[in-house]
């Protein structure tokens, strides 16, 4: 009982190096099917209980995805280029439209620019709150795993009000937005957020203030600031280990010039800063939702745009949840780019999964691994 | 005596271990097709489909709305379903999404490792028919290329209802089976 | 509407000052996206001095675009900086061509350490060979596909 064609002859299974007997290091295969989050294995290397080495072995979720949008339109690519980060798709949408508008040279309306923000805030604070629960189920703690979750569908209610899907929405293409608000939206987006920031304060209370949480986090699987910077890290890996560097404030794009908010940053560089910024963005993007409520301007959400990349080359970045998601495109006129790079937060981060791994025990390891919020499928593509 | 390999009936009788071996083979079929009668299958069965235990995996990007559907506002438990533990002691295991072929012989090896009864719901477009990915390069268009599939699901993806659904519809597929050929 | 592009500019006039014969090509697309292209004998060199005295110490990631018509492939390297807050918007994209046929170029994980996935990456999809690479194997082809480099423009697929 096979797969359809031949399983390639150099398998994978293979490059764990066999010790000589009597050797002081044991190589442990973990994964892919491991508690938590599966689609990702992590070949360490251990002396006694305490990790040497840990190579990740990716590609368990590789499509080739970069292959297939030189294939379809670019309306068509939009579903396809959403998929790596489902939990944060309108991100992933921003990064492509934005690097197409570049080449055509449209500008989309005000409004339209407000209600991408609008979105992109939803969907951060969604992604987060995913990482939380899947952290729970690493940590053993139940609580912390149904809490976020039960939480999230607030926001995915409003989301599927706007846009018409639960998770997967379209809602960004070149020139503009699909759709404008629903009546009635503004209120329940504001007694929503507030409610919201009420569970937060919960939440610092139960998770995170808890000493069964610091005494497991803080100090365990430091990233120095030097190696964050040269390893190419960003988003909330590169913000917990002290630098405050955030696209939305460096480099302003869609209506963020104009909006009020920090950028959040812990000195620690440990489990616990990159979790405490977490919670920190959260309650920044919820109170980010209603700031843009309030100035939304009124008019077009849509300016029509032509379905044709031109000649040239573009490099349309953004801030997405797990850090920086940016395409380089080259056009050539037709309705498909001639090569669109995709580079997302996670495929940047896994150069950190090493780095941060070197030295903690393996009982901590989960702890250390998934406070990076590495993603398989957002880094495979 | 093993009862593992009973002596075929119309094999000579060469020893005492072979005639108490035939003795014991009839009796495992005597005890299969009792089992098999309507009181006691009805049990076995309602044990069976109400407390469907899933591997602990995730393929692709399905796994945000069974993440989603586990939680707590689509609350999977209510039907039984739990993923706990190791995979020796899971009976269902749910494809979520685009299977790559590096997976695909990972969740075979799986599947070969889970105790029977075991049963498999492929979810979503990609783990039907390929889905959205269906031209590229690096994976199996569909689950059924490799596994046996009890209950399809689609939807891209699918939401968390549609899951629940599905799981009745196993559990409905359960309720209506033997006891005995499972594999 | 363009916004000033003085700092881009200055970038460029630094880079040409240092090195007069060995960039082939500079230009400033628009506000925070400049464009080097270089000699792949020197990149190492041409590296080292945007890291050090232009403050370019943060990757962003490693692109490789096939020229097929043109027969080459184009490995471009996108930086960004963190060190100098008044250029932490700017995108530099460091530019080499090398000839189709003979894919070779020098690795730049000793000039930031980052890159090595990246490089690894472009190894198994357009099948250019990093000299100085430490691990030059498969990234996420390994068991998902065995034949030749996928991204190259000659592998069609079913729906072309």
């Amino acid at each position: 009982m096979t797969t359809t064609e031949k399983p390639a002859t150099s398998s994978a299974l293979e490059t764990v190096t066999q010790e000589e007997p009597g050797s002081q290091t044991m190589t442990l295969s973990v994964g892919p099917q491991h508690s938590g989050s599966g689609h990702m294995r992590l070949i360490v290397e251990l002396d006694g209980d305490i990790i040497i080495n840990a190579q990740p072995d990716p590609g368990y979720v590789h499509r080739g995805i970069e292959k297939i949008i030189e294939v379809r339109n670019i309306i068509r690519s939009i579903p396809v280029i959403e998929r790596p980060s489902i939990i944060d798709a309108s991100n992933l949408n921003h990064a492509w439209v934005r690097a197409i508008e570049e080449l055509q040279g449209v500008e989309t309306p005000a409004r339209g620019q407000y209600l991408r923000c609008l979105l992109n805030e939803m969907n951060r604070i969604m992604s987060h709150l995913y990482w939380l629960s899947i952290y729970g189920v690493f940590l053993g703690h139940t609580t912390m795993f149904m809490w976020p979750l039960g939480d999230r569908e607030l926001f995915i209610d409003l989301a599927e009000s706007l846009t018409g899907a639960r998770i997967t929405y379209s809602y960004l293409v070149p020139g503009g937005v699909r759709r404008d608000l629903p009546p009635g939206f503004t209120e329940e987006a504001i007694k929503r957020t507030e409610y919201f920031e009420k569970r937060l304060d919960e939440y610092e209370n139960i998770f995170f203030e808890n000493p069964l949480f610091t005494s497991r986090a803080k100090g365990v699987g430091v990233l120095s600031k030097e190696k964050a910077i040269e390893l190419g890290c960003t988003g909330p890996t590169l913000r917990g280990s002290g630098v405050d560097v955030d696209l939305r404030k460096d480099d302003p794009y869609a209506a963020y010039g104009e909006l009020d908010f920090k950028v959040h940053t812990r000195p620690d560089g440990d489990s616990y800063s990159r979790a405490m910024v977490h919670m920190d963005e959260m309650r920044e993007s919820s109170q980010l939702i209603r700031q843009i409520l309030k100035k939304l301007p009124s008019g077009p959400i849509r300016r029509k745009a032509p379905i044709v990349v031109p000649r040239g080359e573009a490099y349309g970045r953004v801030e997405s949840a797990r850090g920086e998601c940016s395409f380089y495109m080259v056009g050539e006129g037709g309705d498909k780019p001639y090569r669109a790079r995709f580079i997302t937060g996670s495929y940047r981060n896994l150069a950190a999964i090493p780095a941060v791994l070197k030295g903690v025990r393996l009982a901590d390891m989960p702890t250390s691994w998934w406070s990076i919020d590495y993603w398989p499928v957002e880094a495979d593509r | 005596m093993s009862a593992q390999k009973p002596a075929q009936p119309n094999e000579e009788i060469e020893t005492l271990a072979d005639a108490l071996s035939i003795w014991v083979g009839k009796l495992s079929d005597l005890v299969h097709k009792v089992v098999d009668t309507e009181p006691i299958r009805n049990v076995i069965n309602w044990a069976r489909m109400y407390s469907l235990w899933p591997v602990n995996i995730t393929t692709a990007c399905c796994s945000a709305e069974f993440g989603a559907a586990s939680g707590a506002r689509h609350d999977l438990e209510r039907f039984g379903v739990l993923p706990i533990g190791s995979l020796r002691q899971s009976d269902l295991i749910v494809i979520e999404g685009t299977i790559t072929k590096k997976m695909a012989k990972r969740l075979r090896m799986i599947y070969d490792q889970m105790a029977v009864p075991r049963y498999v719901i492929a979810m979503g477009d990609c783990a039907i028919s390929g889905g959205l990915f269906h031209d590229s390069y690096s994976i199996v268009n569909g689950a059924h290329e490799f596994l046996p599939v009890d209950v399809y699901v689609p939807g891209c993806p699918p939401r968390p209802e549609a899951l629940e659904h599905g799981i009745i519809m196993l559990q409905e597929k359960i309720r209506n089976s033997k006891v005995y050929p499972q594999g | 509407m363009s916004l000033p592009q003085q700092r881009e500019e200055n970038l460029i006039g630094i880079l040409k000052e240092n090195f007069p014969n060995d960039i082939k090509g500079a230009r400033t697309i628009r506000r925070s996206r400049a464009d080097v292209i270089v000699a792949p004998e020197k990149i190492v060199d041409i590296a080292t001095f945007i890291r050090d005295k232009l403050g370019f110490d943060h990757p962003i990631g490693v692109s490789a675009v096939d020229y097929n018509r043109e027969s080459r492939f184009e490995i471009i390297y996108h930086l960004s900086s963190i060190k100098n807050r008044e250029q932490r918007d700017i995108v530099l994209n460091l530019k080499e061509s090398i000839p189709r046929n003979t894919a070779k170029a020098t690795s730049l994980v000793n000039v930031w350490p980052g890159v090595e996935n990246f490089e690894r990456e472009s190894y198994e999809m357009f099948g250019i060979q990093f000299d100085g690479h430490p691990r030059l194997e498969k990234l996420f082809l390994n068991d998902n596909w065995d034949g030749p480099p996928p991204m190259r423009k000659e592998i069609r697929f079913p729906t072309d």
